[in-house]
């Protein structure tokens, strides 16, 4: 990355900016790095009685588990950090499927796209964590998993998975979800990230399931702006690429009660999410990555 | 209801656009992926009624768009009642006249007109269509103050002009105009003279005004010219003065008093005044002025000089010889060999009176004559039918011997007499060919009274090396410039370029030269008709009946003539106005109910 990419702060780009400078492998870094750099305390987490390694101390580390000792030997400041709580098991869900692949402007990524470069970039802030992270790509079935995991490699894996197909003509999460639920052994973290036009019942209900599991849960909504808003005019036939559902309408006319009701339908999701005790963030595909990273890394730094 | 452009009700058919849309909705548009679909289906299905109503009253509120424009584009009229009027047409009619320049109560008749008219003018509104059209048929439109400016210009013209057909192009600027309520304003001094044939104008209503007093006693010189054209140094002029008491008259030539007189009434004047000046003179003769002081000249033209010098040859015959003793003895011709009167077989120099042969046999000597003198028309084989002569003064003449004149190439000249269907007397360039013998042998033209003056009249204008041509007729008419003539000389002195061909008499009473290399050659003399001094008038109620009008009302002071001009239009309104601020109102409507689109375009 250039010097001057590096000052403007990948993070808080305009998305299909970012996106348009390399693959995803290498936006997700781009982000992640400025994403730390604008932080203000350390992201490490996760100390107890088990030690596992040292390492240097950052501005913002707890003063309490500076070694003291090293520090007056050899006048360098080092914090322990310990095994057992530092790793947190991630899964994060993908909604792959064909309505995910849209855009309402060819200047935007697709919601795809954008889901695919915010998960690069929030699996890589949890591996610098050392934190396992898996992924479950999933249209009308599970396309792909990859097992939680925090080592060396995992990054690759990721990626190769993401790389991979999908835009299937439906959108069933349950069964990603579950499968999600048995990837994780123990508590841990599962992000949906979906544009929410599946069944809502179903989900729900896996993600209640989640919830009941001990697991903590994150729904990112990846919407696109005119999906928001019904930009446009004049008399037209919307159809839906992925239902096969056709509507006619005239955006002009309805384009008011459009609005109202996906406004009902963000507070829906938002307040049945909240019932169940798991966040919900809506994520525009021309926010900058770092708005929805910041979002759902404070849910994280909620998490022991 | 009515309209002034009824042709934009047509845009009324696009009203029907937005009710088709409106039906048609759900059959027509594009095909848009859009992933979010089931939302939309969900808004449709929750607000439908309220979505319903919304595009019905949409529709409607567009509907109202187009027909409210489309109305105001047709500019339509409706009675409302109140004060003012709906935009109209007025044609003012002005008869200036040379009458309307009488005076009376102490003013030309014509300022009262112009008076009439400006308070017509000024009632008129700004979306009034005017005209104004005088007698000469000058025709004048547009703005009020551009129809002010030209009332201010008028002046009683030279002559009668032509009243009844300033009325009826003022009908048909009116007609032509399509604006309802439309009218004619006339203004005339109600000369029975000049109204004396109906114009065609139509259902066109007319407001006239007439004045209603008894016109003032009138004299005037209704006659006047110079007998003959070409004095030898002297002539006469001829002039009849109307007037109901003895009146005196006095004649200039060029500017000068050459005789004084007094006449009875309606008796002619006959003045053979001695003139020392040579060549082309105006002349006028003029009587005391009174209150129309247009009439109170008649102008004449003359050619003045010395007496053409006449040799008669023997063949010409002894009534020939009488007859040039005759014009001798009365001064009107010399003796000498300028001009030459005599058979063609004997005539060996031009300019000559060519009669033919008296004998047949000399019929062969005559044409070589003829060749040698250059002259382009032959004799033909003798006829001797009896037959009747016509033209040039000499119908009725009999001739019972004549060479029909056959005409040569380049024959060029004015036939002035006919025998049959055949010329008889020809004229051309310094040469008079009479196809018989003057001998009452051959015709009995010699005999008649006719003759003396008709020889006189043939050597002195045609022959004579001064010859020229005096055209009359009232100031503005179309005559005929003859060929030859390069240009004109005003009565001022000035000088304009002139061809051949239709020319305009001056507007005022005159003598304009025809000059020919800056050399008189000729004189148009306008004098205005001797109908135009009579002064008599329809009375108001028999005015109407004159002017053949389905709808005249006559108005007897300025204020009926303004309010009268435009009440035909009075109480009508325009309502495109309120029709422009429906479709505001409409717009506005719209906007508000389709208030999304607005604050994205804002």
């Amino acid at each position: 990355m250039t010097s001057t990419a590096s000052a403007m702060r990948a993070d808080l780009l305009d998305p299909a900016t970012i996106a348009a400078l390399g693959r995803i492998e290498v936006t997700a870094r781009w982000v992640v790095d400025g994403f730390m750099t604008g932080l203000h305390r350390s992201p490490r987490k996760g100390f107890s009685v088990e030690f596992a390694e040292y390492r240097p101390y950052q501005p913002g580390d707890d003063l309490r588990y500076v070694d003291w000792k090293i520090a007056a030997r050899s006048d360098r400041w080092v914090v322990k950090q310990f095994e057992e709580e530092t790793n947190l098991r991630a899964t994060v869900v993908l909604d792959v499927s064909r309505s995910m692949d849209w855009t309402g402007a060819s200047a935007r990524l697709t919601k795809r796209a954008y889901a695919e470069r915010l998960t690069a970039a929030l699996a890589l802030l949890l591996l610098r964590q050392r934190d396992a992270v898996g992924l479950i790509r999933f249209d009308a079935t599970v396309r792909s998993a990859v097992p939680p995991r925090a080592r060396h490699g995992q990054w690759r894996r990721l990626m190769a998975a993401l790389e991979e197909g999908g835009a299937g003509l439906a959108s069933s999460a349950a069964p990603a979800l579950n499968q999600a639920a048995r990837l994780i052994q123990r508590r841990g973290l599962v992000v949906l990230v979906s544009d929410l036009l599946l069944d809502a019942n179903e989900a729900m209900q896996s993600l209640r399931g989640l919830r009941a599991a001990g697991h903590d849960v994150a729904v990112l909504h990846i919407a696109d702006p005119a999906e928001l808003e019904l930009e446009g005019a004049g008399e037209a036939l919307f159809h839906d690429p992925e239902s096969q559902l056709e509507v006619p309408a005239s955006a002009a006319d309805v384009r008011a009660a459009y609005q109202r009701t996906v406004e009902e339908v963000i507070e829906e999701w938002r307040s049945r999410c909240a019932s169940i005790g798991a966040g919900y963030t809506l994520v525009r595909t021309d926010q900058p990555f770092g708005i929805p990273l910041r979002q759902a890394f404070a849910a994280r730094q909620q998490l022991p | 209801m009515s309209f002034l452009a009824p042709l934009w009700l047509g845009l009324l058919v696009a009203a029907g656009v937005p009710l088709l849309l409106h039906l048609l909705r759900r059959r027509v548009g594009r095909r848009i992926e859009f992933p979010a679909a089931r939302y939309l289906l969900r808004a449709e299905q929750e607000n439908s009624r309220t979505l319903r109503l919304r595009n019905l009253l949409l529709m409607l509120l567009r509907v109202a768009i187009i027909c409210a424009l489309a109305l105001a584009a047709a500019r339509p009229l409706a009675r409302l009642g109140g004060t003012g009027h709906a935009p109209t047409a007025l044609a003012i009619v002005i008869d200036n006249s040379l009458s309307s320049g009488v005076v009376e109560q102490g003013r030309p008749l014509l300022t009262h007109m112009k008076e009439l008219a400006r308070a017509a003018v000024d009632a008129a509104s700004p979306s009034d269509r005017l005209w104004l059209v005088t007698a000469d048929l000058r025709v004048t439109g547009g703005s009020a103050a551009a129809i002010r400016a030209e009332i201010e210009r008028i002046t009683p013209l030279g002559g009668a002009g032509d009243p009844p057909a300033a009325l009826a192009r003022a009908a048909a600027l009116v007609r032509g105009s399509g604006r309802p309520g439309g009218q004619v304003a006339l203004l005339t001094d109600g000369q029975r003279s000049a109204w004396r044939t109906p114009p065609a104008i139509g259902d066109v209503p007319v407001v006239a005004w007439s004045p209603t007093n008894a016109p003032a006693r009138n004299r005037a010189v209704t006659s006047v010219a110079a007998r003959p054209i070409r004095w030898t140094p002297r002539g006469t002029v001829q002039a009849r003065i109307r007037s109901a008491d003895s009146t005196s008259w006095r004649l200039l030539v060029d500017g000068r008093v050459v005789a004084r007189g007094s006449t009875a009434p309606d008796q002619e004047v006959s003045v053979r005044p001695v003139v020392t000046a040579r060549g082309w003179v105006r002349g006028s003769l003029e009587i005391e002025p009174d209150e129309l002081t247009g009439d109170d000249a008649g102008a004449f033209a003359a050619w003045i000089g010395s007496a053409p010098a006449v040799r008669v040859l023997a063949g010409a015959g002894a009534f020939a010889q009488s007859a040039v003793d005759a014009l001798r003895a009365g001064g009107q011709v010399a003796n000498g060999d300028a001009t030459i009167l005599g058979s063609a077989e004997e005539v060996t120099s031009l300019p000559a009176l060519v009669t033919a042969p008296l004998n047949p046999v000399q019929l062969g000597a005559a044409n070589r004559s003829l060749e040698r003198l250059g002259i382009p028309w032959r004799f033909g084989a003798p006829a001797r039918e009896e037959s009747i002569a016509h033209g040039d003064g000499l119908d009725g003449a009999t001739v019972s011997l004549h060479y029909p004149l056959l005409a040569q190439a380049g024959a060029a000249a004015d036939t002035l007499a006919t025998v049959g269907n055949t010329p008889w007397i020809v004229s051309g360039d310094r040469y008079v060919i009479v196809g018989s013998p003057l001998d009452p042998a051959a015709t009995n033209l010699p005999l008649r009274a006719a003759f003396l003056p008709w020889l006189g009249r043939v050597i002195g204008e045609r022959l004579g090396a001064e010859a020229g041509t005096v055209i009359s007729g009232e100031p503005g008419a179309l005559v005929t410039i003859p060929a030859g003539v390069d240009g004109l000389e005003r009565p001022d002195g000035s000088r304009v370029a002139a061809t051949a061909g239709s020319w305009r008499l001056p507007a005022r009473p005159g003598v304009t030269f025809l000059t020919k290399s800056g050399k008189a050659v000729g004189a148009l003399v306008a004098n205005p008709q001797a109908a135009e001094s009579e002064l008599a008038r329809w009375p108001s109620a028999q005015l109407a009946g004159a002017l053949g009008a389905r709808h005249v009302r006559t108005v007897s002071d300025a204020g009926a003539l303004a309010a009268l001009s435009f009440d035909a239009a009075a109480g009508r309104r325009s309502l495109v106005l309120p029709l422009l601020v429906v479709a505001l109102l409409a717009l506005v409507g719209e906007a508000v109910l389709t208030g999304g689109r607005v604050r994205r375009a804002a």
